[in-house]
């Protein structure tokens, strides 16, 4: 198999059954997926880890339905959308958010701390970060589902609005509209680090 | 993952300043082990499924005889009585008393 295959030839072979495919898939997008559900589910951590794994068996299932009429990682997070909408929906219905960072049973340390990009720093500054990173997830975490897809999809993923039109199944407006009162949300809770960081 | 869009708008994106805060707080990656988890639960998910056709087929006589007992069973309870079975001989019997009661009628009548 060649090295650099596109998604849609990927699909393809996935669609036939190819797991060597589906395994390069995987590799390719798992970081944007585990990110994305991690970010929307306010952590990563276990469950964060099944609802990812849910969507590249989604991917499995129903890659025979992708036509590459959009591109590979619009479908991919339509699909991720209604995953993890799907589950917060469940998670409200159990009553069961608590806020807080999700832990390692066994090891009882924070997951989120353990899997966040934490490239080599001292330990002052790696407090710091760790403090900063842990305000933005929380004021992430405080916004309203559709809020903060549109701005992981915007900030994270780079997207157009036109893509995340097409993911949220929204119309322009209204995209808009979440993102602007996204954008002074954010900035009331992290007003702080805001002036900090000037 | 790469944060590859430039922050010149203002009005559709977060605006530079809160870009740049966000950007020191990157999503988390997938745990290394993701891809290869991942895959063995595709395995398993499908050795459930070949389990659960496999006896399908296993059972697929049982299935067979018992769907024909229940057929059997509703074509039986369905058939008509025989012993509401009208004949010819009592069905004549009713149309002569019918002519004979016409003939009395139209006596009494005197026509």
């Amino acid at each position: 198999m060649p090295k650099e295959m596109s998604d849609g030839e990927l699909m393809v072979r996935v669609a036939s059954g190819d797991e060597e495919a589906f395994r390069q898939l995987i590799e390719r997008h798992q970081d944007r997926v585990y990110g994305t559900v991690a970010r929307m589910m306010g952590g990563a951590g276990p469950e964060a880890e099944e609802v990812a794994q849910d969507v590249f068996l989604r991917v499995w299932r129903s890659a025979g339905q992708y036509r590459g009429d959009s591109k590979f990682t619009t479908w991919l997070m339509i699909v991720v959308r209604n995953l993890v909408f799907t589950r917060l929906g469940q998670r409200l219905r159990r009553k069961d958010i608590d806020g807080e960072d999700p832990v390692d049973p066994e090891t009882g340390e924070s997951l989120m701390e353990n899997q966040s990009a934490q490239p080599g720093r001292g330990p002052a500054e790696a407090l710091a970060y760790r403090e900063l990173e842990k305000a933005v997830a929380e004021a992430c975490a405080e916004l309203p589902e559709n809020q903060r897809l549109v701005v992981h999809l915007r900030q994270y993923e780079g997207m157009d609005l036109e893509e995340i039109v097409k993911i949220t199944g929204m119309s322009l407006t209204a995209v808009k509209a979440l993102m602007f009162r996204a954008r002074e949300s954010l900035k009331k809770k992290l007003s702080g680090y805001l002036t900090a960081s000037k | 993952m790469e944060m590859k869009r430039s922050s010149e708008e203002g009005q559709e994106g977060l605006g530079p300043e809160l870009e740049g805060l966000l950007a020191k707080a990157p999503p988390s990656k997938a745990p290394a082990w993701f891809a290869a988890k991942t895959l063995a639960r595709l395995r398993q998910e499908k050795q459930e499924d070949q389990k659960t056709v496999s006896a399908w087929m296993k059972w697929r006589w049982v299935w067979a005889a018992g769907t024909a007992a229940v057929v059997a069973g509703w074509v039986l309870w369905n058939r008509p009585d025989p012993s509401v079975e009208i004949s010819d001989a009592m069905v004549f019997a009713a149309l002569d008393a019918l002519v004979e009661q016409e003939e009395e009628n139209r006596w009494w009548a005197g026509l």
